[in-house]
C-alpha cells in the first residue's frame, strides 16, 4: 500500500504548493504572511525531495529534507526577530508602509 | 486505485486546499492555523513517499515549534487583520497576478515532463528500507558529519542573532 506514489504526482503537487506559496509571497502585505509564504515554499521544494528520494532509492533526499529544516528553524527565529525589532521602531508591519531603504 | 494513493490524493489535496486558505485570508492568526493543518497534509505526503522519520519532523518541529513561534510573535504584536489596499497602486497586483500564473504555468509543465524520465537507480534501497531512522542516523553522523556541524553552528549564531535583534535598544 505505501510507496506506490508515482515521482509525476508528488511533483504536481509541489509545484501546485510552491505556486500558491509564491502567489502569497507576491501579493500579501503582511509581513508575517509573507514568512508563512515562504515557509511554505521551502517544504514544497522539501516534498520534490523526497518523492525523488523515492523513486530514486536513495536516502539523501531525506537527509537534505532534515538540513532543510533545520535551517528553516534558525530563519524563523531570526526572521521573527526583525519583525518584533520593526513593529517596535515603525509600529507596523505592512511592508507598503516600511520604507525606510526606499530613496 | 489503491488504498495509499487514495490517501495521498486525499492528504494532498487539504495540502493544497488549506494553504490556499492561509494566502486567501485576511486574519494572519487563521492563516498560521491554516498552515498548521497544511504541513499535516503535507506529513501524510511523506509517510506515503516512504518517508516516516522526517514525517515525525515535520509534525514536530515545523507544526509543532516553528508555527507556533509564529503565533507567539503574532500574539505579542497584535497586528490585526491587513487593511484593504487604499492606496491606488492597483498596478503591482495585477503584475503580480501575471508574473505568478506565467510562474506556475512554467514550473507544472516543466514538472509533468520530468516525472516519466528517471533514470533507474543502479543500487536501489528496499522500500521498506528507505526511511529507517536508525540507517539515516548512521548516514547523517558519517558522509554528512561537516553538513551537521555547520549546521549546528549555525543554529547557535541564529539564536545568538535573534536576542540581539529583538533586545530592547537601551538596555539599563
Amino acid at each position: 500500500m505505501i510507496g506506490s506514489i508515482p515521482l509525476s504526482d508528488a511533483l504536481l503537487v509541489s509545484g501546485a504548493l510552491f505556486s500558491i506559496g509564491i502567489a502569497g509571497a507576491l501579493l500579501r502585505r503582511n509581513a508575517i504572511q509573507i514568512f508563512l509564504s515562504i515557509e511554505l515554499m521551502m517544504n514544497a521544494a522539501n516534498l520534490a525531495l523526497i518523492g525523488y528520494g523515492a523513486a530514486l532509492g536513495t536516502r539523501e533526499g531525506q537527509i537534505i529534507v532534515f538540513f532543510v529544516i533545520a535551517i528553516a528553524a534558525a530563519e524563523a527565529a531570526v526572521g521573527l526577530a526583525i519583525f518584533v525589532a520593526l513593529f517596535r521602531h515603525s509600529e507596523t508591519i505592512d511592508v507598503n508602509k516600511i520604507n525606510l531603504l526606499k530613496w | 486505485m489503491t488504498a495509499g494513493r487514495a490517501i495521498f490524493d486525499l492528504a494532498a489535496a487539504v495540502a493544497i486546499v488549506f494553504s490556499g486558505l492561509m494566502v486567501v485570508g485576511r486574519n494572519p492568526v487563521r492563516s498560521v492555523l491554516s498552515l498548521v493543518v497544511a504541513f499535516f497534509g503535507l506529513a501524510t505526503c511523506f509517510v506515503l513517499l516512504l518517508a516516516p522519520f522526517i514525517a515525525a519532523l515535520q509534525v514536530i518541529v515545523y507544526a509543532g515549534a516553528i508555527l507556533v513561534l509564529f503565533l507567539f510573535v503574532l500574539m505579542l504584536l497584535n497586528v490585526g487583520q491587513e487593511q484593504p489596499d487604499r492606496t491606488g497602486r492597483p498596478i503591482q497586483t495585477v503584475l503580480g497576478s501575471a508574473a505568478v500564473l506565467v510562474f506556475a504555468g512554467l514550473l507544472l509543465g516543466m514538472f509533468r515532463g520530468s516525472g516519466a524520465h528517471v533514470p533507474t537507480p543502479a543500487d536501489p534501497i528496499s522500500p521498506s528500507a528507505l526511511g529507517d531512522p536508525a540507517a539515516l542516523a548512521r548516514l547523517l553522523y558519517s558522509d554528512y558529519l561537516l553538513h551537521f556541524e555547520a549546521v549546528s553552528v549555525l543554529l547557535l549564531a541564529a539564536l545568538v542573532g535573534a536576542f540581539v535583534l529583538a533586545r530592547p535598544e537601551k538596555v539599563s
